[in-house]
């Protein structure tokens, strides 16, 4: 069991996808990358940035943390909402697209790139939601 | 009588909401009056029944008060007959035989938390509760059935307070949703978009209570709160001679106006979205409160277009709305054009709206006027029989109109039918349902142009007179213990009066009397070539996948530039395999529509009503591409499953 959005969750999840998903079958060779900010992060609220990069398909960078560093990463798309509907996302409980539409999430970016990059990134959420995590 | 003898009843129930509003001049259920949670109306008791049949829930101390404050004054039944013919008082009866079994000592209280005890601290201790047979009130038309979330109903009186709600559903990190008469969650929840519109857990914020509504005469504003019905904001208008432009009657005028813009057949003179407002107050998701007319805010009118803007859900609370007023001229009248067929109809009607001809002006089928006005559906659908088969009546060019456009409309329409003809139709529609077996009808229908033959010439009168139009004669179809209630009510002018019927917009809920609807259609160029494309979309799913479809009806924008249609598909959504088979047509139906160039789908128009129009419909979205489409379908899977999961 790991801690969401820890680094060592980051690392499984991380491998886990580099394990189990095929870059153009399940992540269509996509190339983007995607910050997510997660805010009021118990237990003492704080946001936390987590980082995710895809190159031809492969996921080359997933990071976690709530230094400046991540939340400089020049990312092509960020998605800003709340803990809770991130676990959920994370969790498999619902999709990102889902919560962008229960207006749970609001994201900057192409959104016609976006629509392209849907469905793998609901794959890459499917494939973390399998780890044992601690919410 | 049991639960189950009235569960088909219940099941069918349309949460129209129509049993909130006055709208008969008879008073409203005076235990909904006063309590306000949907369990004490009627439209709530029985989707209580259908739970409770069902075993959807488990009686609490709450059933038996509910049940004991109907006093079984029977104004449901006059309402809800006139609308969907269904008797609620029969479901009260079930219920108060069920309460009858009930062990009062068995039943415990929903228990108290701090969720609760915060809501009650804010509104009171009667306007808030976390009792599960209140909220199983709310199924259907906010909370999907079967939903296993946690749930509070909070009644608000101010904007105050529901500042404080929104601070306080953020303080426990749990969604919140305002509910205005749940007529749009009623039609949305029994499709596939029910996961995006619904709330799955949460506060539900019952907007009923903030019913403030003043009217400026010499400005011609009207300023309403969130829980002022169309029907309310048009009765105070008229009050002072002066007209709103307004959703159907049951629909609350600032979710409304928030969630569809005020779509209505007199947009060719009023406009839609924001031309019909002056200034909106929100309150925002951190509960801070802002107007429309705020220097220091976000440009409240930039909006997305694509597949990836559409949001059921909207982001503020509008807990204020001041819209503009129109005057209503002492001339102004109802003319019908009918049409066999839909080119010809739209080429009049389009002809009218480049000239700005009529104040309201739409094309309408003949499915909507027979079922708007007939007082039942089995009349409705005699009616529309004969209308199609022998008449040719198939779509009607329909204006409100001052007498000199009249004249003009009346020059070029080959047949037409004034406001005595229309009164005769409204009276004589179950007379006309009744002549399917007419021999002079079946000579007619053989005639080139049976419209003319019976409305343009001498046969006319006889026709006419034939029907023997009266209230005497129409109410035969009602309950006979209703008839007497429903001569007098027929008998009052506003009732057949064409004008008034479009302004106040009491009939439109009797679409939904026999089976559920699905809206279908949206925004697009006014020119006839699109517009038949998009009806051809639309009608397509229907035959593949079974479904009844129907053409509503379509009006226009700035002198016909630009078009709204209407398209329904009707279907029982009480059968699993109608509900999947309307979901797949609903799917199939966007990718037809989204292959149109110029064509904005409803849903895509959905919580951006408080914006220009010229921030959604330009420019005009290009149609999509193979690609694209492609696209969609990933993104159709991710957020509703696979086909076969529907």
């Amino acid at each position: 069991m790991v801690k969401y959005l820890s680094e060592e969750w980051a690392t499984q999840a991380k491998k886990k996808v580099l394990e189990e998903l095929d870059m153009k079958k399940d992540l269509k060779n996509m190339n983007a990358s995607l910050l997510n900010v997660v805010q009021n992060v118990p237990p003492d609220q704080k946001t936390v940035y987590f980082y995710i990069r895809f190159v031809d398909g492969k996921l080359e960078e997933l990071l976690t943390g709530s230094d400046e560093s991540i939340k400089g990463k020049n990312a092509e798309f960020t998605f800003t909402g709340d803990y809770t509907t991130f676990m959920q996302i994370s969790s498999g409980q619902t999709s990102s697209a889902m919560a962008l539409l229960k207006n749970r999430v609001k994201m900057t970016g192409n959104k016609m790139k976006a629509l392209t990059i849907t469905k793998p990134i609901d794959t890459f959420n499917a494939c973390i939601a399998k780890l044992q995590t601690e919410y | 009588m049991k639960l189950t003898d009235v569960l088909e009843t219940t099941k069918i129930e349309p949460h129209c909401g129509m049993c909130k509003i006055d709208f008969l001049g008879t008073g409203v259920c005076p235990a909904g009056k006063k309590h306000g949670f949907v369990a004490y109306w009627p439209e709530g008791r029985m989707e209580l029944a259908r739970a409770l049949a069902e075993n959807e829930v488990q009686p609490t101390p709450a059933l038996i008060d509910i049940v004991n404050s109907c006093n079984l004054c029977g104004i449901c039944d006059r309402q809800c007959n006139f609308i969907t013919q269904r008797r609620p008082t029969h479901v009260e009866h079930a219920l108060n035989d069920y309460v009858k079994t009930l062990k009062p000592n068995t039943m415990k209280p929903a228990p108290e938390d701090d969720v609760v005890k915060d809501l009650r601290a804010i509104v009171g201790n009667d306007w808030a509760t976390n009792d599960p047979i209140i909220i199983t009130s709310y199924v259907r038309s906010i909370i999907k059935q079967k939903s296993t979330g946690k749930f509070y109903i909070v009644m608000p009186k101010s904007t105050e307070e529901i500042v404080a709600i929104v601070q306080l559903a953020e303080k426990y990190k749990i969604p919140y949703l305002p509910r205005g008469n749940g007529t749009f969650f009623g039609v949305v929840l029994q499709t596939l978009l029910a996961e995006p519109a619904c709330i799955e857990q949460g506060i539900i914020i019952d907007l009923y209570r903030m019913k403030d509504i003043s009217i400026d005469p010499e400005a011609m504003t009207a300023t309403v709160g969130p829980g002022v019905t169309s029907f309310e904001l048009q009765t105070a208008a008229h009050a002072h001679n002066l007209r709103a432009n307004v959703a159907e009657a049951e629909s609350h005028v600032c979710s409304n106006a928030q969630n569809l813009g005020i779509i209505t057949t007199w947009s060719n003179t009023y406009g839609w979205g924001t031309d019909n407002f002056i200034d909106a107050e929100m309150i925002d998701p951190t509960g801070a409160i802002m107007h429309l007319s705020d220097k220091e805010i976000p440009n409240p009118y930039a909006s997305e277009q694509g597949l990836l803007s559409l949001s059921l859900i909207p982001t503020v609370i509008v807990t204020q709305l001041t819209l503009k007023l129109h005057q209503i001229l002492e001339d102004e009248e109802a003319i019908f054009v009918p049409f066999a067929n839909l080119p010809d109809a739209l080429d009049f009607a389009h002809n009218l709206a480049r000239r700005n001809i009529g104040i309201s002006l739409a094309v309408i089928s003949s499915k909507y006027l027979t079922e708007f006005i007939s007082p039942t559906h089995e009349v409705a659908e005699g009616f529309n029989y004969i209308a199609k088969k022998y008449l040719k009546l198939n779509y009607i060019v329909d204006v409100i109109c001052d007498k000199y456009d009249k004249k003009i409309i009346e020059s070029l329409a080959e047949v037409s039918f004034d406001k005595t003809m229309i009164k005769s139709l409204i009276l004589g529609s179950s007379k006309i349902a009744s002549m399917k077996d007419s021999s002079l009808l079946k000579m007619i229908s053989e005639e080139d142009n049976p419209l003319k033959a019976v409305f343009g010439g001498p046969l006319r009168k006889h026709f006419e007179k034939g029907l023997a139009a009266s209230p005497k004669e129409l109410v035969k179809v009602f309950d006979e213990d209703l008839r007497e209630f429903f001569e007098k009510l027929y008998s009052k002018p506003e009732m057949t009066d064409a004008v008034w019927l479009h302004s106040f917009r009491i009939l439109p809920s009797r679409m939904e009397r026999k089976h559920m609807w699905m809206y279908r259609g949206g925004y697009m160029p006014g020119d006839k070539k699109t517009i038949l494309k998009v009806v051809d979309a639309l009608e397509k799913p229907a035959e593949q996948y079974h479904i009844e479809g129907a053409f509503g009806f379509l009006s226009y924008l700035e002198r016909g530039k630009l078009a709204h249609l209407e398209y329904d598909y009707y279907y029982d959504h009480t059968d699993p395999d109608a509900r999947k088979r309307v979901n797949k047509a609903i799917v199939e139906s966007w990718r037809r529509q989204f292959a149109i160039k110029g064509v904005t789908p409803l849903e895509f128009i959905c919580s951006k009503g408080l914006h220009r129009k010229e921030h959604i419909l330009y420019p005009f979205p290009a149609g999509l591409s193979k690609d694209e489409l492609g696209h969609f379908e990933e993104l159709i899977e991710t957020l509703f499953g696979s086909e076969d999961t529907w």
